[in-house]
């Protein structure tokens, strides 16, 4: 499947120089803390580069140069493959939108461009999608032909049923026996408190985890007015209001979701991101990447 | 608590508007698909009392604006207690602005009294009247003269309408209070304010109040009341108060109560009588008088008369008019110096002609007694060489000829059956434009052609419809006749017997119409209630019926004493018709259509001499001068620079306008509902309207306020319900 196919293509034209700024904020950022959690465990040599200054001298390769004269820096398997997980809610609340901009293919394009900053950089990105259950998974690999099977599940993905985060995340986290990245997309429309206990499950199985929220305009707004009748996504009873009536109310109770969401997430040290469908992917990755 | 204009609570079934919008509202529903249900969820399993709460809370707030709305423009009052109880004491509160209409009666017989007139006095009534009303009250004046006239806007500068109505001069008109109320009534339309008083100021005389018109009356009271919804003070059922100014009850007054010709025609060098007649009022001896003849302004005879008391008496004075032309005549008591000065007087225009020019149209013959007009010939010209008031020009059915009408005033058909269509049409256009024509009927006569072809429902020149010719088994004889008419001026002193002995065998019968015609006047009618002489306005001319023969043929009226002054002063009558009329009564406009080549420069004086305004325009069809409604009476002249000689008007007050009898409590207590408040003194109008004065505090402006705040408060509802339409950035 041709990337273009989920991600805009302007997006993509950007992210080519993206991909420089950002292989360099990643290489800068990341780097440190690869080399910081894994301080002390043995890793897989991979290669040789010329030394560089500034480089650590701790991995200069002392017999080398004691043979050769030639100042060589060992380099690591580990530390060039990062092992994220795009975890992509799938349930019907994601459906939501005017067609051709549902929450879906908002975080699906989103879902499209990280993995393929990721594998341009040689990380290794897998997929897993859900609703109710997890509905597929691929394990993280780094190759442009992984990445590109990846965009095929992400196109086939579809609006699915009840939003289930919690159970989805137990399961995950029982997969992942190494440390990782999980990058989950949702709008988060579920239970907060068993959303954070999953949350705090995962980062107990060493995975940072970042979430991106993906809202449409309008559950922020709620621009309705007059007699209403709300249809549900994932078959809830219909509910018939005066929009004008309770908007504020909404209001007041949307945003009270949103504060346990945020006070969840920093509890358990996951990085909170909202993303409202009318906004341009680019700066909410530039966005993402700057927080790092 | 009283309610100003209640027909408006029917408002306050728009209070209902709110539900039922709310209602029509809640059926229009718009389905949308929603993610985030668990919002409206959880929102709806806490808030759903509140929700309805606010719901019932907005829609009664909503329907608490519409009713206090409502209830300010039913414009509620609150009366103090102690105000109310004075008011009613005299029948008489005033709830907020009250909206005036001041009538003031100026007819002719508020310019008696000595010392001080009766329209001084009545105007005092109204300055009194004037100084209880509060600002904020609106008041028209309307003077009885002005009645008709273009209404003005009402006004708010009390002292601008005391002003006016100290201003306001006395007028000639007479007296007629139901057309005031009248008038009163209609300008009531054009105020505003709540409350409504029709205030009638008049001189407390009898003349004026009509008080025989019972039916007139019946519709005023009618429209005075209102509809059952309206409260009493209101526009819609406004208050009557009448400020009669209490007159002296017996005035010894002289007047010319009329003055005319004795005969219909003058005729240049023919001596003609011109009859005054004198009557006094109040007083109980005789008055002498001296009444003078003035003829175009100068003086032409005296008489020296004594008038008994609440009596009459003539003074005739026979003139002769050298040349025709138009002349004015007055009557004028000499030095009177009584209680009412303007009856003193009475102008006439008078028409003076060389002779009268009819045309006879007989039977198949014309000689002898035994022809059709025989009779009536002798009678206008016994010796039959026009040499008196009538020049004759006497011819047979078969030699008439439409072009004969040419030189003819007045026609007299007798008995002429089957005139052919040119004929008849040609005898139309004659009436119509002006001429005089007598019919008489008789065995020859075919009921059936009449009607189809003479009369025509109505549009023919023929004043009846003719029924059948009737022969009763007792002959009737002609009754009683009205001797004012002027068809009748010619009978001069003859006593009833003078034709009430003739015998009427055999006469026709008139069809009744199935919608009276204002203008058939029946003149004579015989003793069993038939018909006998009817006169008929037809156009700008005048048709006289005789319902039998002119001849001896079917009666012997010809053989009475009063036939040769009756037919006499009828064929005059019928030939003295000018038109427009020259003789008008106050408040009536001068009217005068050129009858010399066009172009010609038209000016007109008034009494004083003073040039009078004319406008072109149209009269009855014709070119025409008009002048502005004549207000004094005396002599107006006009000259026509197209046509020798004066054209001279008169006006004088209608007869009877100058009768000073007093107005009673039973008088007034036979027109005007009971209770109407009627003040005879200034001070008693003071003292009556006083506690009327600043009753009544009305709340329309606290209840518009109250929608007002209700209207503030249900926007804060509904802006706390509906919250804003945030269009930044989501909150994190």
């Amino acid at each position: 499947m041709n990337p273009a196919a989920v991600v805009q293509p302007e997006v993509l034209a950007r992210l080519g120089a993206l991909s420089l700024t950002a292989r360099q904020a990643v290489e800068s950022v990341l780097a440190g803390q690869h080399r910081s959690v894994r301080h002390g465990l043995s890793v897989e040599f991979a290669d040789h580069r010329e030394y560089q200054p500034g480089d650590d001298l701790r991995h200069l390769d002392w017999l080398v140069l004691a043979r050769s004269d030639r100042y060589q820096i060992r380099r690591y398997e580990e530390e060039t493959r990062l092992r994220a997980t795009l975890v992509l809610d799938a349930s019907g609340s994601m459906g939501y939108g005017p067609a051709g901009a549902t929450k879906l293919e908002y975080a699906r394009g989103l879902a499209a461009a990280l993995g393929y900053l990721m594998v341009r950089q040689n990380d290794s990105v897998g997929l897993a999608t859900f609703d109710t259950a997890v509905r597929e998974f691929q394990p993280p690999g780094s190759t442009m032909a992984h990445y590109l099977q990846l965009l095929d599940a992400l196109a086939r993905t579809q609006p699915g049923a009840e939003t289930r985060l919690a159970p989805v995340l137990d399961e995950l986290a029982g997969r992942f026996r190494r440390r990782g990245l999980v990058i989950l997309i949702t709008d988060g429309f579920d239970d907060i408190e068993a959303l954070t206990q999953s949350l705090k499950l995962l980062r107990y199985r060493r995975q940072e985890v970042r979430l991106f929220q993906v809202l449409d305009p309008r559950e922020l707004d709620f621009p309705f007015s007059g007699m209403t009748e709300f249809i549900g996504l994932e078959h809830e009873p219909r509910l018939k209001f005066d929009a004008d009536r309770i908007r504020r109310l909404y209001q007041s109770g949307f945003a009270g979701h949103q504060e346990r969401l945020r006070a969840g997430c920093h509890a358990c040290g996951v990085t909170l991101e909202v993303c409202r469908t009318d906004e341009d992917l680019f700066s909410v990755l530039g966005r993402a990447l700057a927080s790092r | 608590m009283e309610f100003l204009t209640p027909i408006l609570f029917g408002g306050l079934a728009l209070v209902s508007a709110p539900v039922i919008i709310h209602l029509l509202h809640r059926r229009q529903v718009r389905p949308v698909e929603w993610a985030a249900m668990r919002f409206l969820e959880e929102m709806l399993i806490r808030q759903r009392r509140r929700l309805r709460i606010n719901e019932w809370l907005l829609l009664l707030v909503r329907a608490a604006i519409i009713a206090a709305i409502v209830f300010a423009m039913v414009r509620p009052a609150l009366r103090p207690p102690g105000a109310a109880a004075a008011g009613a004491g005299a029948g008489l509160r005033r709830s907020g602005r009250t909206a005036v209409v001041l009538l003031l009666d100026d007819s002719l017989t508020t310019q008696s009294g000595r010392s001080e007139s009766a329209f001084d006095a009545l105007k005092r009534l109204a300055v009194a009247y004037l100084a209880t009303l509060a600002p904020g009250d609106e008041v028209s004046v309307i003077p009885l003269s002005r009645a008709a006239e273009p209404a003005d806007d009402p006004v708010y500068d009390l002292e601008a309408v005391r002003a006016a109505v100290l201003a306001t001069p006395p007028a000639w008109v007479a007296g007629d209070i139901p057309a005031l109320l009248d008038a009163g009534l209609a300008r009531l339309r054009r105020h505003t304010n709540p409350g409504a008083e029709l205030v009638l100021v008049t001189d407390g005389r009898r003349a004026g109040w009509r008080l025989a018109e019972v039916a007139r009356w019946e519709e005023l009271r009618r429209r005075l009341r209102g509809p059952a919804t309206a409260a009493p003070g209101t526009r819609g059922h406004p208050r009557l108060l009448v400020l009669a100014a209490e007159p002296d009850p017996a005035p010894r007054n002289l007047t010319v109560a009329a003055f005319a010709p004795d005969r219909s025609w003058l005729t240049a060098g023919a001596p003609v009588g011109l009859v005054a007649t004198l009557r006094a009022e109040g007083g109980d001896t005789p008055t002498p008088a001296h009444v003078e003849l003035l003829v175009d302004g100068r003086a032409a005879g005296r008489q020296d008369v004594t008038v008994p008391a609440g009596g009459e008496v003539t003074a005739t004075f026979t003139h002769t008019f050298a040349l025709p032309g138009s002349y004015s005549v007055a009557a004028r008591l000499a030095g009177a110096a009584d209680y009412l000065a303007a009856d003193d007087s009475r102008s006439l225009a008078v028409t003076v002609g060389r002779g009268l020019s009819v045309l006879l149209i007989d039977g198949p013959e014309r000689a002898g007694l035994r022809a059709k007009l025989g009779f009536l010939r002798y009678a206008l010209d016994p010796e039959g060489k026009g040499a008196g008031p009538f020049q004759l020009n006497h011819v047979s059915r078969a030699q008439f000829v439409p072009s004969l009408l040419a030189d003819a005033r007045v026609v007299v058909l007798g008995d002429a059956a089957g005139l052919d269509p040119a004929t008849v049409a040609a005898l139309e256009r004659f009436v119509v434009g002006g001429g005089g024509l007598l019919a008489g009927l008789g065995p020859d006569t075919r009921p059936a052609v009449v009607n189809r072809e003479w009369f025509r429902g109505g549009e023919g020149f023929f004043p009846a419809a003719l029924g059948a010719a009737t022969t009763p088994a007792r002959a009737p004889r002609p009754a009683g006749l009205d001797r004012a008419h002027p068809a009748f001026a010619g009978l001069g002193d003859l006593g009833g017997e003078a034709w009430q002995n003739a015998h009427l065998p055999t006469y026709f019968t008139l069809l009744p119409e199935a919608k009276p015609d204002p203008d058939l006047e029946i003149l004579l009618r015989l003793d069993n209630g038939a018909p006998l002489l009817v006169e008929r306005r037809r156009g700008l001319g005048l048709v006289a019926l005789l319902t039998t023969t002119l001849n001896a043929e079917w009666n012997d009226l010809p053989l009475q004493p009063a036939y040769v002054p009756l037919v006499r002063s009828v064929v005059g009558q019928l030939g003295s018709f000018v038109t427009p009329p020259r003789n008008l009564r106050p408040g009536e406009p001068l009217i005068y259509c050129p009858t010399g080549a066009a172009g010609g420069a038209v000016t007109a004086t008034d009494p004083a001499g003073r040039l009078l305004p004319l406008t072109p325009g149209g009269w009855e069809g014709r070119d025409a001068f008009l002048s502005a409604p004549l207000r004094e009476p005396g002599v107006y002249t006009v000259q026509d620079g197209a046509s020798p000689g004066p054209r001279r008007f008169a006006v004088a007050p209608a007869p009877g306008a100058e009768r000073l009898a007093p107005l009673t409590d039973r008088d007034l207590a036979s027109v005007l509902e009971p209770g109407t408040p009627v003040f005879r003194r200034p001070g008693e109008v003071t003292a009556g309207l006083a506690a009327a004065r600043g009753s009544g505090r009305e709340l329309w402006p606290l209840l518009l306020a109250l929608a007002i705040g209700l209207l503030f408060l249900e926007t804060w509802l509904t802006r706390r319900a509906a919250g804003p339409v945030p269009l930044g950035s989501p909150a994190p």
